[in-house]
């Protein structure tokens, strides 16, 4: 009980302290492109937490996070921006609407017992490019001629753009996450967890497994199309081959798989390294060969660090936390790096090669709670 | 029957070859080796763009693209096995890693032939409007030439599989890897030459795309929405039932064109895996299936 309070404190306080954050940077003049940065970060962490709430807790892999994530971005082009709904109302529909189009798939796939994982995860790949082409054909989604997402009212109370993405996306990540945790610590992930192990012992034990199954579809798909509803506005015109891409399922599924998918921290800590990972490579004028190291990437983490970095960062954090800390203050005093963001750049990167590099003496054991292994 | 809908029968028959040869590597090495490999995606891509380039700017025949195609492909289906045994990935692993190895190639096409479109110099591309006419239904060439390819592959490999001793220890490894080797079968050997037979079948589906479609490196991911239905359908490595189900969605993607245009297509293919996965998820063809 203790560990539990410990953690919902914790995420209190770091909420609050990022709450906050936009009105510190206005006191001391900080560029911003700070706030982009971070809002940015928070949208990842939002979709890859919410794509973990699937694939990481019940074992289904799902290429589909494109598909909830342009219900979402849709929903508010249509609404918002078309039918000049308030955003705030249009929202929450971005969010069930990808939760109806969740339930439908889940309906279908998971009511056969016959059909593995592999199928549901191919069926998965092709929804994306359904939903696109659905947008395509009709005039009212999208009709092939992009929706303007300029001049879409956004409330008064958030302030200037940049602010009001800040708070939006950072209160769908926040609540994304928090919905993450609670499911891990409930009865509801224990029966997700037996589903991932096997799931026919898991029925067996009585875990009703097409309903906990559709949860976790239903919870990813919702949290998804409601992260997506916010990105719409940072998209200033919204076209099918820039939603319905593959680009939102790589990136999720990378983030989750570097992460950790067992923990429900993993994918947002995943979602932070590979972000300011790829953010630098852009501002470094790398583009063309992001990809490729992203593809590269993939295929070593898959092979290499099984159970995610989140693990390893925690287990040892009397190492990774000093080694941290004191990299950003000496990254900070040099001028290695030329921005807080480069800082927190190779901070990281120097932390993670600390956490990783031990671990190849000793053979990975694997389980749910590395942190308590580190008592024995 | 109208004669749209006669020419898009036809017409989606011959496509439907065209589908069965890009469907059955991945088909034989799921079924098989138990690896979904979505790099053969990439390879029918670069097959394609390899058979453009040569002969875009040397002046080949299409057709004679293949004799550099398929030991190119070979050659990576051998890589590629190499590199699953050697790393002794599982099936949603060899998922994820040729996931990955799909995005690299994605992106190096990508920046070698651009996003831009494609397509081989209609002087240099005999087979493109080339058709035979039977009444007032044509019958083109170049989808023609993949469908005997297709008939080739179908009865080609159904021999292989069933008739000769390799075929028999694929079977044996796809029932159960531990009993074949324990009876002497060479699971690496035969995994390797299985996965490099499946590679070459992707990129030479790479030549028949490029001899009559346009080309640019994002409709690799319109195929998943063609191949997956027709994988499925067909039966885990089942390449007579590639054939058919390939034709279906052929038909099925030819009619619900000329109705309703062709973005109606990716719809109705998707349909028919849906009801595929419903109705018949081990295939329309379980019963005969080789492996």
């Amino acid at each position: 009980m203790t560990a539990r309070r410990r953690s919902l404190v914790g995420f209190a306080l770091v909420f609050l302290v990022l709450l906050l954050v936009p009105i510190f940077a206005e006191r001391v003049d900080a560029p911003g492109f700070y706030l982009t940065f971070m809002f940015t970060a928070f949208f990842w962490i939002g979709q890859a937490t919410s794509w973990n709430m699937l694939t990481g807790y019940t074992g289904y892999f799902s290429f589909g996070q494109g598909a909830w994530f342009g219900i979402g971005v849709y929903t508010i082009g249509i609404l918002a921006a078309k039918e000049g709904w308030p955003f705030l109302l249009a929202l929450p529909v971005g969010g069930i609407l990808a939760a109806v189009a969740g339930t439908l798939l889940g309906v279908v796939v998971f009511r056969l017992r016959r059909l593995g994982g592999e199928i549901f995860a191919l069926t998965t790949l092709a929804i994306a490019f359904v939903f696109a082409s659905l947008a395509r054909l009709f005039p009212f989604i999208d009709g092939g001629r992009g929706i303007f997402m300029t001049g879409t009212p956004l409330p008064e109370f958030l302030g200037d753009f940049r602010r009001a993405m800040y708070w939006l996306t950072l209160v769908v990540a926040a609540v994304t996450v928090l919905t993450a945790y609670l499911i891990h610590e409930s009865r509801l992930g224990w029966g997700m967890f037996a589903i991932r192990d096997d799931e026919q012992v898991a029925e067996g034990l009585g875990v009703p497994a097409f309903r906990t199954k559709m949860l976790a579809l239903v919870a990813n798909a919702f949290f998804s199309g409601m992260m997506g509803g916010v990105w719409a506005l940072q998209i200033g015109f919204i076209t099918v081959e820039d939603v319905f891409n593959i680009r939102v399922p790589l990136f999720v599924i990378l983030m989750s798989v570097l992460g950790g998918m067992t923990h429900w921290l993993g994918p947002a800590v995943g979602a932070i390294i590979i972000f300011t990972l790829t953010d630098r490579l852009n501002s470094a004028g790398l583009e063309d060969v992001n990809l490729v190291i992203i593809g590269t990437l993939l295929i070593v983490l898959v092979l290499a660090v099984r159970e995610g970095v989140y693990l390893r960062l925690a287990e040892r954090w009397r190492i990774t936390v000093p080694i941290f800390v004191g990299a950003m203050i000496l990254f900070g005093l040099t001028p290695i790096g030329s921005s807080v963001i480069w800082d927190f750049t190779f901070a990281s990167f120097v932390t993670l090669l600390v956490s990783l590099i031990p671990t190849r003496a000793e053979p990975a054991r694997i389980d749910d709670d590395g942190a308590e292994r580190q008592a024995a | 029957m109208p004669d749209v809908l006669v020419q898009a029968v036809v017409s989606g028959v011959l496509i439907g070859g065209l589908y069965a040869v890009m469907s059955v590597g991945i088909s034989l090495s799921w079924g098989a080796l138990k690896i979904i490999n979505l790099a053969h995606f990439s390879f029918i891509l670069l097959g394609a763009y390899v058979t453009y380039q040569l002969t875009a700017s040397l002046g080949w025949d299409p057709l004679l693209t293949l004799a550099v195609v398929i030991p190119g492909g070979f050659l990576a289906g051998v890589a590629m096995q190499v590199f699953f045994e050697w790393t002794k990935v599982d099936e949603f692993q060899s998922l994820i890693i040729s996931f990955g190895i799909f995005i690299i190639f994605q992106s190096v096409t990508r920046s070698i032939w651009t996003a831009d479109f494609r397509t081989i110099p209609t002087d240099r591309n005999p087979y493109a409007t080339a058709s035979w006419f039977v009444g007032d239904i044509a019958i083109q060439l170049a989808p023609f030439i993949a469908f005997v390819a297709a008939l080739g592959i179908a009865v080609g490999t159904t021999y292989l599989l069933t008739r000769t001793y390799f075929g028999k220890s694929v079977r044996a490894i796809a029932h159960d890897p531990e009993i074949a080797r324990a009876f002497g079968v060479d699971h690496r050997r035969v995994a390797i030459l299985l996965s490099g037979l499946a590679m070459a079948f992707s990129a030479m589906a790479g030549t028949f795309i490029a001899t009559f479609q346009s080309l640019s490196p994002a409709v690799s991911f319109a195929w998943f929405g063609i191949v997956f239905p027709v994988v499925i359908l067909g039966g885990l490595g089942n390449s007579v039932g590639a054939l058919g189900a390939g034709v279906l969605v052929g038909v099925a993607a030819g009619i619900a064109t000329a109705l309703w245009g062709p973005l109606a297509a990716p719809l109705v293919t998707f349909l028919i895996l849906i009801a595929a996965l419903l109705f018949r998820p081990e295939g329309l063809f379980a019963s005969r299936s080789a492996v």
